[in-house]
Formats: structure tokens, sequence, C-alpha cells
């Protein structure tokens, strides 16, 4: 067999209080497309930060046609040859589009310049090469969602480089621009490059890719193995440890219990229109979609974080308005777990105590204003034991906490405020199978109890396991809804068909 | 530019509030716009655009820099002290004074790249070193021995109204403009300040960036001191004292995002003009100048309020 163009081996990777990486390898080979799967917080992005420079390995090698390496940062990556599309969205929104893709090549000397006619030429060539009509002088804060991604897309490709790292690049794109990719990825491929894609879309990946690697708990489930001959079952086998099981829940509709929220109609000053959106008593309605379908965004609209322009909101039959997030915690009960527990959920550096207790404050504080911490303790003490968070005590820093349990507290913070109606967006990201199934084992019994709950998740195991019904969003609407057969192939299949359906 | 497009530009509403006021001011007293007048305003404008692009340049990678004045200060002091102390011909004193200044620059940006401790921090600290050395070293005594030729470049007139002290300031303008615009060094400091972590996945170095930044904003800072000296024909160890206020109200009038990332030059040299007609006119309508401050501030926070509004408008919402 060639040489492999990048060989990574024995990697080990820890971040505080989490093992992301232990013992992981993959080799990539001149000429093939190299798929790289698992769940969420499997580990697949970090390895990919690894390859890339951008985290350095606790341990393990790296070695690019042959020869050690050690890359200090994504400079020295990008040097050696290696480029990449992130996950995360990485433009800069006020720089031209041709700007963006040229960034790390702005020539110029100190008398002549920046040659931006060429810098646009060049620029221009990549996005024809992916049958692109934007205007590389357009500043990438006036693209959407795919046309943003594309450009990344093109940026990466205008590096030429040896080994190209895609993670997630058809997240937001449509089946048709897919294709576009893929052609130039099979083109690039058969001129000797090495490709490595991250899709949790397994029919694209059995579609162009030649071999696979399949992480599961940051350690290699498979390495390397051949694509032919694997089926569908067998790639979900090796990411989930198991077939795919949904758990006993038998479907189950809510039909006699009383609506808790609902949307009639509505359109948000974020783009949203004609949302029409239910959820009941007792039921966990799933929201799905891709990256940046507008799910999280609609959750901050009935929160009252941005305006609805057009439409009716609904709590328990009455038409609402809601102006702020204080107004429907405290008056309509609606409470939001965010995606972005590190960001917008947990402040990190306070207590469980503290952290839990902030939704009630506002009620719990006597005349004065004053708060009791045994008030507090009070209120928040039953539910943090009732939902198991394993802490040392109330006083302990939320930033020590693992990364389930931390998501416990955000969930708690919520129940203590004792709200009806829960949106939950992305709960399971970034936690270790054994904490998600104590997570949607929590979700359950909450809808149980009585909550209505708003599931968001792109997981679409988790989704078909969790959810009563099923409503698709895609590009800011609604573009179905499904009742949840829990029958694993049929509910996939008919949850893309609503996306696709939009694109085609 | 299309003509529709022009109200959209940092510039115009800047522009457009420096015609009126002329317009307005010139109405009440028409000796507003007589080559004395304007004399008196470009040597104010002169040395402010230098302490505004000092503070610009930080405000593009998205940080700040408390110690601008500090630094100007101290430059100001070293360029005086050695043309007195040690006979320092102007040219050598200036290039120590401006080297100095870069020097203290490159320590602020060193610091803040090596440590990731805020700007905000690690400038408050300096800002007290550099002062209290100022300080220690004059005790705040000022230097006198200005020579006549650097006494004559802070006063003198070059063509017409026209101070020489307005050309270090229409080079440093137009070499803003040319950096931040042309130059790979300028747009990495504003794609650093636009979004650092895709700056550095694209394999822009986000230390050498900070240290270019805060190099060259000691180093304005420096010029701005020196030429201070010239001016007040005195080594004074205030200088800088009350260039903070200015320097962020400038860049912001003239449509600074102060999150970075986004400023204009020209916007911030209108600013700098906005700020002398203010405080031309309080003087012209006997109004207590103290009050600069007051309308300084009132300023500031109308221009944040409408730039905020019209960052939520080109983002279509999704602030």
């Amino acid at each position: 067999m060639t040489t492999p163009t990048l060989e990574v081996s024995g990697v080990y990777k820890s971040f505080p209080g989490v093992k992301a990486l232990a013992d992981v390898g993959l080799v990539l080979r001149p000429g093939a497309v190299h798929a790289l799967l698992g769940e969420n917080g499997a580990g697949k992005s970090t390895l990919i930060k690894i390859v890339t420079g951008v985290y350095q390995p606790d341990a393990g090698e790296l070695q690019l046609e042959g020869r050690a390496v050690r890359f200090s940062g994504p400079r020295a990556a990008i040097a050696a040859g290696i480029g990449a599309v992130h996950q995360e969205r990485n433009l800069i929104p006020r720089f031209s589009v041709g700007e963006n893709i040229g960034l790390e090549r702005l020539g110029g000397g100190w008398l002549k310049g920046v040659d931006y006619a060429a810098l646009h030429a060049d620029a221009r060539k990549w996005l024809d090469v992916l049958e692109l009509d934007i205007d590389t002088r357009l500043p990438v804060s006036e693209l959407n969602v795919a046309r943003r991604q594309l450009v990344e897309i093109a940026k990466a490709l205008s590096l030429r480089s040896r080994v190209l790292l895609l993670d997630e690049p058809t997240a937001s794109l449509t089946p048709q621009e897919a294709q576009v990719l893929f052609r130039v990825l099979r083109k690039l491929r058969s001129e000797g490059a090495s490709l490595l894609l991250v899709s949790h879309k397994l029919e694209e990946v059995q579609e162009i890719c030649d071999e696979v690697t399949v992480l599961r708990d940051g350690r290699n489930a498979c390495a390397n193995q051949p694509m032919a001959g694997l089926v569908r079952q067998d790639l979900v086998r090796l990411m989930i440890g198991r077939n795919e099981i949904i758990p006993s829940v038998s479907p189950r509709t809510r039909e006699d219990a009383p609506t808790l929220l609902e949307l009639r109609g509505v359109s948000t000053a974020l783009g949203h229109a004609k949302i029409d959106l239910s959820v009941r008593k007792g039921e966990i309605v799933g929201l799905y979609g891709l990256v940046g379908a507008g799910r999280t965004e609609l959750a901050k609209c009935v929160l009252g974080l941005h305006r609805i322009t057009a439409g009716e909101l609904l709590v328990e039959g009455e038409p609402r308005r809601i102006g702020s997030v204080a107004e429907a915690i405290h008056r309509h009960g609606i409470g939001y777990v965010s995606e972005d527990r590190k960001q917008e959920g947990l402040i990190l550096a306070h207590s469980v105590l503290d952290n839990a207790g902030i939704t009630v404050w506002r009620k719990l504080s006597g005349r004065l204003g004053l708060l009791r911490d045994g008030a507090v303790r009070a209120r928040v003490g039953p539910i943090i034991s009732e939902l198991e968070v394993r802490t040392p005590s109330l006083a302990q820093t939320v930033g020590n906490l693992s990364g389930g349990n931390q998501q416990k507290v955000s969930v708690a913070k919520w129940l203590a405020a004792g709200v009806k109606i829960l949106m939950v967006d992305e709960p399971t990201v970034g936690v270790d199978v054994k904490t998600k199934a104590y997570i949607h084992e929590l979700l359950r019994r909450l809808a149980q109890d009585g909550a209505a709950i708003l599931l968001i998740s792109s997981d679409m195991p988790e989704m078909i396991a969790l959810a009563d019904r099923i409503v698709v969003m895609d590009g800011y609407r609604i573009t179905g809804e499904l009742a949840n057969s829990r029958v694993y192939d049929p509910m996939s299949e008919a949850i893309m068909a609503c996306i696709h359906r939009t694109a085609a | 530019m299309k003509l529709a497009a022009l109200p959209r530009a940092d510039w115009f509403g800047p522009l457009a509030i420096v015609i009126l006021a002329s317009i307005v001011i010139t109405a009440f007293d028409p000796s507003f716009l007589s080559p004395f007048n304007i004399q008196i305003l470009l040597l104010a404008a002169s040395v402010n655009v230098v302490v505004a692009m000092s503070q610009m340049i930080i405000i593009a990678i998205g940080q700040m820099n408390l110690a601008i004045g500090a630094i100007g200060g101290f430059a100001a002091i070293t360029f005086a002290g050695l043309m007195q102390v040690w006979s320092f011909p102007p040219p050598l004193a200036a290039v120590c004074a401006l080297g100095l200044g870069a020097a203290a620059g490159l320590f602020n940006g060193a610091l803040i790249a090596r440590t990731g401790v805020s700007a905000f921090v690690i400038t408050l600290a300096s800002l007290s070193i550099f002062k209290g050395a100022d300080l220690g070293i004059t005790r705040a005594q000022p230097f006198y021995g200005v020579p006549a030729s650097v006494k004559a470049f802070g006063n003198a007139t070059m063509i017409g109204p026209i101070p020489w002290l307005a050309l270090p300031a229409a080079v440093v303008v137009i070499g803003m403009w040319r950096l931040l615009y042309r130059q790979k060094v300028g747009r990495f400091i504003l794609a650093v300040g636009g979004n650092s972590s895709a700056a550095e996945l694209s394999g822009v170095s986000i230390e050498r960036t900070t240290l270019w930044a805060h190099g060259l904003s000691g180093f304005l800072a420096a010029l701005a001191g020196i030429m201070l000296v010239g001016r007040l024909q005195l080594g004074q160890p205030s200088i800088g004292d009350d260039w903070l206020i200015l320097s962020f109200a400038a860049p912001v009038i003239g449509g600074a995002a102060l999150a970075g990332g986004h400023v204009s030059v020209f916007g911030t040299l209108l600013g700098v003009v906005i700020v002398a007609m203010i405080t031309q006119a309080l003087v012209i309508f006997r109004i207590d100048p103290f009050f600069v401050q007051v309308v300084l501030g009132l300023l500031i926070l109308w221009t944040v309020g409408v730039n905020r509004l019209r960052e939520v408008r080109l983002s279509g919402g999704r602030a």
C-alpha cells in the first residue's frame, strides 16, 4: 500500500473533567475519502482540532507523509498543507467574500498594498468550482447560512492542501448543493488528495467515502475499515455500540390533554414565517432540523428575546404577548434549557445553589429585597437530589461538575422556577452515552408529571426515542409534522423527506 | 458608491453634523469661519486626531488602551527632557521619544497576547506605571528648555491658516487609511477584531497582530505627546491626562464598533472635528468650558445608540 498522507496514532486528549480522546488513531491515504463517524460528543471535533493544530495532544503522534510532526498552532498546520472546514462558523462578517477566502494569503508589501483585483479573481475561481454565483465583493454578513458554509468550503479548497478535513460540511446545505460539493470532492480525490469527512448523514457517507473510522466515547470503535460491504446498520452499531434500539416506550398520543403552548401562523423579527406549533400537557414535541434551520431562534422568540411580528402565541389557550424572559418565566411558566450551557445556560464560576436558584431569587426575596440562603436551599435542595445531580454539596462550583451533571443543574434551575412549559435545546450534546440515557429518562419523567416539553435536537435517534410528535423545520419554516411511530428507519426517512422536499 | 448607499456610510452622519453645525454657529457668530478661528480649530484637531487614531487602532482589534495618555505624557517629557538636560537635537530626541512610545505599546501588547488577561486590566496597570515614571522623573515640574524650532513647529502656519502641526496629522490619517484598508497588517487587525477564532484558524497570528496594534498605538500616542510639547512650548508632565474621553469619543462618533472589527478613519477624523467645534461653540456662546465633558459624554451615548440601531438593522434583527 502507498505511504499514508497523514497518520494519527495513540492520541490522548483530556479537558478538565472530561476525557475527550483515548488512544485514537486513523490513517488517511492519498486519493481516498475517509469518513469519521461518531455520536455527538464522541470526540470527532476534538480529533479534527488536534490534526489542525488548534489543540495539542496530551500524548500520541501525528505523521505527515511518514515524518512525525507537531503543530504549535493552526498556522503551522496550514503551512504543512492541512486545510479544514470547521464546524463553527469561521468567517469574518464585515469582510468581503473574496477577502475571507484569501485571508491567509493577503499579499502586498509596504509600498504596494494588498492586490484586491488579484484577490477577488482568485476567489472567483474557487467559487466557480463550487458553481456558486456570489459577488466576491459582498460582505459575508449579507449571506445566508448555506452560502456562508459554501464560502468556507471555497476558502478551504483555495488552500490546495494535500489533506482536507471537512467537519459537517453539508449540515446546512440542500441536497443539490451537497451533490456539487461531492463532485468537487471526487475530483480532488482523483487528483490524489486525502479527504476526511465528518457527517451525521450516513447516506452521504456511504455514497462518497472509501474508508471509515468510528469513534465512540473518545475511543476507536473501528479504524480505517473499508466502506465496501458495510451497511447502514453496521455503521450505527459501531457508533452507538449496539443496534438502534428504540426504548420500549410505545407510541402515544396526548390528544385529550390541554394544549399549554401554541403558535398560530407566527412570523418573527428573525425571519420565521407562518409557524404553527402546539405542545400539550405531558407531551414531548420534537423540533427537528439541520443546523441553521431556525429552531433555537424560534425558542428565543417564544421567550420574548425577539419580536413576534405576526400571528398568535397562546399560553394555556390564552393569547399572550411576551415582552421579556422574566415575564416568560414568572408569569407564563416557560423555561429554556440552552444548547450552549457554558455560554448561556450556566454561570460556571458560581455554585450549584446559585445557578439553580437564580430563577427563583425574585420570588423568594423578602421585604427590602433580602435573600436568605436557607430559603433558596429549601427550594432547590430537593430538586437537585431528585435529579440525582452528583455534587459533593450545593456550594460546589458548577464548572467542576461533569458535563452531564452540569446539564442537570441547568434543568434544575427551571424546575425550581416551577415552569410548566420547558424548551430543551440539544440537551445531550457533549455528554456521554450513560448520562444521555439519564437525561432522556429525566425528560420522559418530566412529561409524565405533566410538563409540556419542546425538544430541539439534531440527533435523529434521540428525536425518535423521545418525541411523541416530530415537527420538522427548515429555512425558518415548518416543513412537516409527523406522529412518531418509534421505528427508526421509516421515521428517519420520513423526516429527511420533509427537509429535502423543500430543498428540491 | 451608489447615491442611495451614501447615508449608510460611516462618515455621512458626522459630515452632516459638521456642515450643519458650521452653518448654525456661523449664523450666530460670523467670525467662526475666519482664518484665525480655523487655524485654532486645526491646531486643536491636529493633535487630537493623532490621539484618536492611537485609540482607534486598538478599538479595531477589539480591545481598549487606557494607557495612551500616560504613554503620550511619558514620551512628551522624554522628548523635552532629552533636549533640555542632554541638549539632544530635536529630531534625535523625537526619534527616542517615538521609540519609547512604541516600546511601551509593545510591552502592553506582549502582556495581553501572552497572558490572555484583558487589555482593560493590563493597560490600567501600565497606565499607572507610565504615569508614575513620568511624575517621578519630573517631580511634576515641566521642562522649559524647548528649542525655538520646536516651538515654531507647534504654532507657526504653513500655508494660509494651515498650521505645520497639521502635516504630521495628515500623514497619520492617510497612513492609517492605507494601513487598515490596503495593508496586510491592518486587514489582520480588523480580522482579529471581527472574529478572532476565525482569524486564527485562517492562519493569522493573534499574538503578532496584537503586538502590531499596540506598538502602533504607543507610537501614535508618543507622536501626539511630542506635538503637544511644540504647541504648549514646554514639556508638561500632565500631557495626556485628558485624552481618554476624546480618544473613545472620536472613533465612536465616526462609527467604530466597540466590539472590534470595524472602524472608520475618516469618520474618526470628523469625530475629532466635531469635538473641536463643540469646544469652540461653547466659547462663542459663553458657556463654561468645563461643560465640554458633559456634552462629550452625551454625544458618546447618542452615537453608541445610533450605531447599535444600525447594527441591529444590518444583521436583519439577528443580533
